[in-house]
């Protein structure tokens, strides 16, 4: 039972991704990794078991902390790119801010 | 000597109260084929009324971009319209007129790339608060060290730039938000040529300076140390090149 209630969080979380896609709020590029994390996420919601088999693997004696590394990898992955991003965007703002201002100047 | 372009940038935040006194300054010191180019770095009281007023040429930014911004963007002004100097000075009364006469006839006479008018290089009585005394201090040495010459005052903003130097100012990027030592380092890196010479500033009448407060220059020094080293990693293999020179 409480597999199901996983897999419905999980599907709602990717229908909310997707409508917002289709709905041409968010960009088709940028929702890609997002749903490669659903996809993970509704694949451990219905082989549970992995997580058991992996973490005896890699030897972590607690299960679950391998979701939260997982997890913690790829949210401060996506960070840091955003983080990226917003550095060249401020560039390309400031140069496009300086090109309007002198082109406004010369044309006085 | 007169066929030469020179472009005066003088970047101005909320200045009202002193740009008039600046440019009327600039205009009976300097002589004729020296430009001026005032930057409102989207003023909030009214600068913008009063260059508009008495018709003096000015750029409007359309949003504020803080200081390095705003003179980067008279250098890239200077730089499309092909000029040949550009002298920066500051809106706050602080950098005199005839004082810039001496950095366009030192960038004139020698071959160096920039010429910094220093406050400190000889003493004219330029009272200075302690804690930027220090921190000038700490990034002579660090300029010492690392492109072992000696640069006395890398936070002054009177500065005197040739062709060379406005290109490379003028690229994306170019300009970093604190422009200060380590510009100048890395325009040492780069094989530029940059020279002092001892400049008389006055002290600053009206109005708030960028560094004012505790917190900011404390943000800017772990800022600029922190460029410096990058500039130094990235530089690492090149320097030896500029040594060999």
């Amino acid at each position: 039972m409480k597999k199901i209630y996983f897999i419905v969080l999980t599907l709602l979380i990717g229908l909310y991704i997707i409508n917002d896609v289709r709905r041409n709020r968010f960009s088709i590029k940028e929702s890609i990794y997002w749903i490669f994390g659903v996809g993970i996420m509704l694949f451990l919601a219905v082989f549970p078991q992995c997580i058991d088999g992996i973490a005896t693997f890699l030897g972590i004696s607690y299960p679950p902390s391998l979701l939260f590394v997982i997890c913690i990898i790829f949210l401060i992955l996506i960070n840091f790119r955003n983080s990226k991003k917003i550095v060249i965007l401020q560039e390309e703002v400031i140069e496009l801010e300086q090109n309007i201002t002198i082109l406004k100047g010369n044309k006085k | 000597m007169g066929e030469d372009k020179v472009l005066i940038v003088v970047p101005a935040y909320n200045e009202q109260d002193n740009i008039l006194k600046v440019i009327k300054e600039i205009k009976e010191d300097l002589p004729d084929y020296f430009n001026l180019m005032v930057i409102n770095d989207c003023s909030t009281d009214k600068t913008k009324e009063i260059l508009e007023k008495n018709k003096i040429p000015h750029l409007n930014n359309i949003f504020n971009m803080k200081y390095a911004m705003s003179v980067q963007t008279g250098i890239k002004y200077a730089n499309i319209n092909n000029y040949d100097f550009v002298i920066l000075m500051d809106a706050d009364g602080q950098h005199i007129a005839k004082e810039a006469l001496k950095l366009y006839q030192q960038i004139k006479k020698s071959h160096e790339d920039i010429i910094i008018g220093s406050r400190y290089l000889k003493d004219f009585g330029y009272p200075c608060p302690k804690l930027r005394r220090l921190g000038t201090k700490i990034f002579e040495i660090l300029i010492n060290l690392l492109c072992h010459q000696k640069i006395v005052d890398p936070l002054s903003g009177f500065q005197c730039i040739n062709k060379k130097v406005i290109q490379e100012y003028a690229k994306k990027n170019g300009y970093p938000e604190y422009p200060d030592a380590n510009l100048i380092i890395s325009m040492l890196f780069k094989g530029f040529k940059i020279k002092e010479i001892p400049v008389k500033m006055r002290i600053r009448e009206t109005g708030i300076s960028m560094h004012a407060g505790i917190k900011e220059p404390l943000k800017y020094m772990i800022n600029m140390i922190y460029t410096i080293l990058v500039i130094v990693i990235q530089n690492i293999g090149k320097k030896k090149i500029n040594y060999l020179k």
